[in-house]
C-alpha cells in the first residue's frame, strides 16, 4: 500500500465519524438561528454536532429531498401548517412513540403535549413528528412619537381611519390579518378560529372589514419591512413579527409600543426529516431542544415565547431576563394576561383553506 | 429532461387513484342525475379503503385532494380517526352512508363528491384550467373559478405588462449609454463600464432596499423635490409600493443586461459608415436611422430578449418595492412550489411561462430572424 493512500485512509478514519455524526438543522437563517444557536445547540452536550443550515421556509425542499432519496437534513424548522402537512405526507417521521416516552416532562409531571395545552394550543398530527419551538405572532405596533395625542390601543382603532388617520402597514398574505379583521369586527379573540370554521360567510366579513382600510395600506412583504415603514413615518403602524420589534426596543434603542390585544399567535416547530441521517442524534437533540428550560433561554436572545407554558415562569422568576439586564417579559406575547386577548392560529384550518384564501386576498389587494 | 418532469407534473393526477381504486369504481356508477349523493356502495368503498389504507399514502391524497376544494384535508383525517376507532371497537356500521354522514356533516354536502369526480382519471387538465382562473364542475365541463378567487388572469396580464414595460424602459435608456460607452475614448468609456458593471455586482436585496429608501414618501427624491419646492410638503409622490416602485426597480436592476450586448454590438460598427453615409448627403439623423441603428438591432435583440426572459420570472424584487401590485406570476410559483405543495398547478404555471417564451420567440424569429442575434 502506498504512504500516501495509508495517509488518506487514516485522515479518512478520523474524521468521517465527526462530519457524519453533524446534526444538521434547517431554520430561517438571521437573529431567530442565532438565538437557538446560542440557547439549544450552546446549551447541548455536545455543541458541535449540531450545524444550522439556512432555508425559506415551506415544504418543497423537504419533498424534494425525501422524494429524491437523498436526505441531506435531519431536523427542520417548520411552521405548524407545514408541520401537519409534512407528517401526513410522510415527509416528517411520526415519532409520537419516542416524544411519549421521551420529552422531558413539566414541572407538575404534566407530558410535553399537556404542557403545550397549558398554553392554549390543541393537538394537530404536527405533534407526531416534531417538538415544540416558539410562539411568534404578527402584532400591531407603532411609534408613540407619532402620537402626540390620543394613542391606539385596540386592535378596532388598527381599522378606523377615522379615529387614527393614516396608512398601516400590513404584510402581503392573509394569515394573521384575517383573524385581526375579525376580532375588529367585534368578534371575542380566543373565538376566532371557530367563528372561522363554522359560520358560514365568515371569510365574507373578514373582507367586508378589510375593505375599510384598503385605501391605506402599504402591503410589505419582508420582516424588516414594517420596521422602516413605521421608523421613517411611510406608515403610522403596522403589523410585525414581535421579534423584529423586540429586537428594535432592546437591541437599537428603539421605543415602539406594542397592541397586544388581537394579536395572532403562530407556532415553530422542530420536526425529524424520514430518512434522516443522523436519526438518534437529532432526536435526541429534538428533546433538549424541547425542555422548558431550554425554551426559556431562548428567550433571552429573542423575544419569542417559549411554546410550553412552564418555560413563561423560569423567565418571570429570574428577571432581569434579557440582554444587558432588561426585564424581558414586557416582551413576551403568550403571557397568561396577553393570551386573554389572543387569537392563536388554528394550523388545520390554514392548512385546509390557506391555498384559498390566499388566492382571494391576493385578487382582493390587487384590484 | 427537468422540462419534461415539469410537463408530466403538470397532467399527471395519480396520487389519488391508486389510493381509493375502488371508490372510482363505484363513483363511476353514481348517476347524478338521479340521485344527489352517491349510492351506499361508494360510501362502503371509502370506509373499507380508509380504514386499511397506509397512513402515508392516504396522506398524500390528502394534499392532492384539497386543490380541488379547501377542507378535504380536515374531513378526511377525522372521518379517518372515527373509522378506525370503530373497526379497532369491530364495530361495522350496517349503514356506511349514514355513519359517514354522522360523523361529519360535510358528507350529505354533494359538492365535496363532486370535488372527488375532478380526481378520477390518472390525467388531467385541471391544472391549466386553474392556472388561468377556470375549474370543473360535477359533470367535469370546464366553469369560471368562483369569482373572488379569480387571481391568476390579472397575475398574468400585469406580468406581460411589466415585462413589456421593463424591457422597453431598458432599451430606451441602454441604448444612448452603449452608444457613449462605445464611441467615448478608451480611458472614459472604462470608467462609465466600472459605473455600469458596479450595479450589476452589487447584491440584487441591496439594490432593491436602496431604491425603497430612494423613492419612500420620506425618502431621497421627495425630499428633495419638496426642498426645490418642486412639489408641496402634502404632494409627496407615492413611487414606491406600487408599480411605478416595480418598474423603476427591475429597470435599474435589468439594465446591464441590456447595455452589454448593445455595447458589444455597437463597439464593431465601423465608424466610418455615418461618415459615408453623410458624405453622400444625408442629414446626420437620416444617417443614424438609415445606416446605424440597423446595424444595432443583433444587439437590441439580444438585449431585449434577455431582459424579457429575466423580467418575466422576477419576483423578488417586485415582492419588495411592489407593495399590493408586486406579486407577479413567479410570486404564485414559488407559492405554490413551497407552501401548498401543489406541484401540479406550479407546473402548469411554469408551462405556461415556457408557452409565452416560445410564442415570443417565434415571434420574433418572423420579425427579425433568429439569426439576426448577436451577443458580440
Amino acid at each position: 500500500m502506498s504512504k500516501f493512500l495509508k495517509a488518506f485512509l487514516f485522515v479518512s478514519l478520523v474524521f468521517a465519524p465527526f462530519a457524519a455524526s453533524a446534526v444538521t438543522v434547517a431554520s430561517w437563517g438571521g437573529a431567530y438561528t442565532e438565538s437557538q444557536q446560542k440557547a439549544y445547540a450552546n446549551t447541548y452536550s455536545d455543541p458541535s454536532s449540531i450545524v444550522f443550515e439556512n432555508y425559506n421556509g415551506g415544504l418543497g425542499e423537504v419533498r424534494a429531498q425525501v422524494e429524491s432519496g437523498s436526505v441531506t437534513w435531519d431536523l427542520v424548522d417548520a411552521l405548524p401548517s407545514d408541520a401537519i402537512t409534512g407528517c401526513d405526507e410522510g415527509l416528517f417521521e411520526d415519532i409520537s412513540a419516542e416524544i411519549a416516552a421521551g420529552a422531558a416532562p413539566g414541572p407538575d409531571g404534566e407530558s410535553m403535549a399537556e404542557d403545550m395545552e397549558n398554553n392554549g394550543l390543541e393537538y394537530h398530527s404536527g405533534w407526531d413528528c416534531c417538538v415544540p419551538q416558539i410562539f411568534w405572532t404578527y402584532v400591531v405596533f407603532f411609534d408613540p412619537d407619532a402620537f402626540p395625542g390620543e394613542k391606539p390601543s385596540t386592535i378596532a382603532d388598527f381599522f378606523d381611519v377615522e379615529k387614527f388617520p393614516g396608512k398601516r402597514g400590513v404584510h402581503t398574505w392573509a394569515t394573521g390579518i384575517i383573524e385581526k379583521a375579525m376580532v375588529a369586527d367585534g368578534v371575542k379573540p380566543s373565538a376566532v378560529p371557530t367563528v372561522l370554521a363554522n359560520q358560514t360567510g365568515a371569510i365574507d366579513r373578514a373582507f367586508a372589514k378589510l375593505d375599510t382600510i384598503k385605501d391605506d395600506v402599504v402591503f410589505w412583504s419582508a420582516g424588516a419591512q414594517p420596521l422602516e415603514l413605521v421608523k421613517s413615518g411611510e406608515v403610522i403602524m403596522s403589523i410585525a413579527y414581535n421579534g423584529r420589534v423586540g429586537a428594535a426596543n432592546l437591541a437599537e434603542g428603539a421605543n415602539f409600543e406594542y397592541i397586544w390585544e388581537g394579536q395572532v399567535l403562530d407556532q415553530e416547530y422542530l420536526c425529524l426529516m424520514s430518512g434522516a441521517p443522523n436519526r438518534d442524534a437529532a432526536i435526541d437533540f429534538m428533546f433538549h431542544a424541547s425542555t422548558p428550560e431550554a425554551q426559556a433561554e431562548q428567550a433571552k436572545y429573542i423575544t419569542y415565547g417559549p411554546m410550553r407554558a412552564s418555560g413563561i415562569p423560569i423567565i418571570e422568576a429570574n428577571e432581569p431576563w434579557g440582554p444587558g439586564g432588561v426585564d424581558i417579559m414586557p416582551h413576551m406575547p403568550n403571557t397568561p394576561e396577553r393570551l386573554k386577548v389572543s387569537i392563536v392560529s388554528d394550523p388545520q384550518w390554514w392548512s385546509d383553506y390557506g391555498a384559498e384564501i390566499n388566492e382571494r386576498y391576493s385578487a382582493w389587494m390587487g384590484n | 429532461m427537468p422540462i419534461g418532469d415539469m410537463l408530466l407534473r403538470s397532467v399527471d393526477d395519480s396520487q389519488i387513484n391508486t389510493v381509493f381504486p375502488k371508490t372510482f369504481e363505484e363513483y363511476r356508477k353514481w348517476d347524478k342525475s338521479k340521485d344527489e349523493l352517491p349510492p351506499e356502495e361508494v360510501y362502503k368503498a371509502l370506509f373499507q379503503e380508509l380504514a386499511s389504507g397506509d397512513k402515508v399514502k392516504v396522506g398524500r391524497a390528502l394534499t392532492r385532494m384539497n386543490y380541488s376544494k379547501s377542507g378535504w384535508k380536515s374531513l378526511i383525517k377525522k372521518t379517518s380517526r372515527a373509522i378506525k376507532k370503530a373497526v379497532k371497537k369491530d364495530e361495522l356500521p350496517d349503514n356506511y352512508k349514514e355513519f359517514l354522514i354522522e360523523t361529519n356533516e360535510k358528507w350529505a354536502d354533494p359538492t365535496y363528491w363532486y370535488a372527488m369526480g375532478q380526481m378520477i382519471n390518472n390525467t388531467t387538465s385541471i391544472y391549466y384550467w386553474n392556472a388561468i382562473d377556470r375549474t370543473f364542475d360535477e359533470n367535469l365541463n370546464v366553469v369560471q373559478q368562483e369569482e373572488n378567487r379569480r387571481v391568476y388572469v390579472q397575475t398574468w396580464i400585469k406580468t406581460l405588462k411589466v415585462s413589456v414595460y421593463v424591457t422597453a424602459f431598458c432599451l430606451i435608456l441602454g441604448f444612448p449609454v452603449a452608444h457613449l460607452l462605445a464611441n467615448l475614448p478608451l480611458r472614459y468609456s472604462n470608467l462609465l463600464m466600472i459605473f455600469v458593471l458596479l450595479p450589476f455586482w452589487t447584491s440584487l436585496l441591496v439594490r432593491t432596499t436602496a431604491w425603497i429608501v430612494m423613492l419612500q414618501q420620506n425618502g431621497v427624491i421627495n425630499g428633495v423635490l419638496v426642498w426645490l419646492g418642486i412639489i408641496s410638503e402634502e404632494g409627496r409622490l407615492s413611487m414606491v409600493y406600487n408599480e411605478t416602485g416595480t418598474l423603476i426597480a427591475m429597470t435599474q436592476i435589468l439594465l446591464p443586461f441590456m447595455i452589454l450586448p448593445l455595447y458589444s454590438v455597437m463597439r464593431v460598427i465601423p465608424k466610418s459608415h455615418m461618415r459615408a453615409a453623410q458624405n453622400l448627403g444625408a442629414k446626420p439623423a437620416m444617417a443614424f436611422w438609415k445606416v446605424y441603428l440597423p446595424q444595432t438591432i443583433p444587439g437590441m435583440s439580444a438585449g431585449g430578449l434577455l431582459v424579457f426572459v429575466l423580467a418575466i420570472g422576477y419576483f423578488i424584487t417586485p415582492e419588495l418595492v411592489g407593495g399590493k401590485d408586486g406579486k407577479l406570476i413567479g410570486s404564485w410559483i414559488a407559492y405554490h412550489l413551497k407552501t401548498t405543495l401543489n406541484w401540479g398547478l406550479t407546473a402548469a404555471l411554469g408551462a405556461i411561462l415556457l408557452g409565452f417564451m416560445l410564442i415570443f420567440y417565434w415571434l420574433y424569429n418572423k420579425i427579425v430572424g433568429i439569426d439576426n442575434i448577436k451577443l458580440g
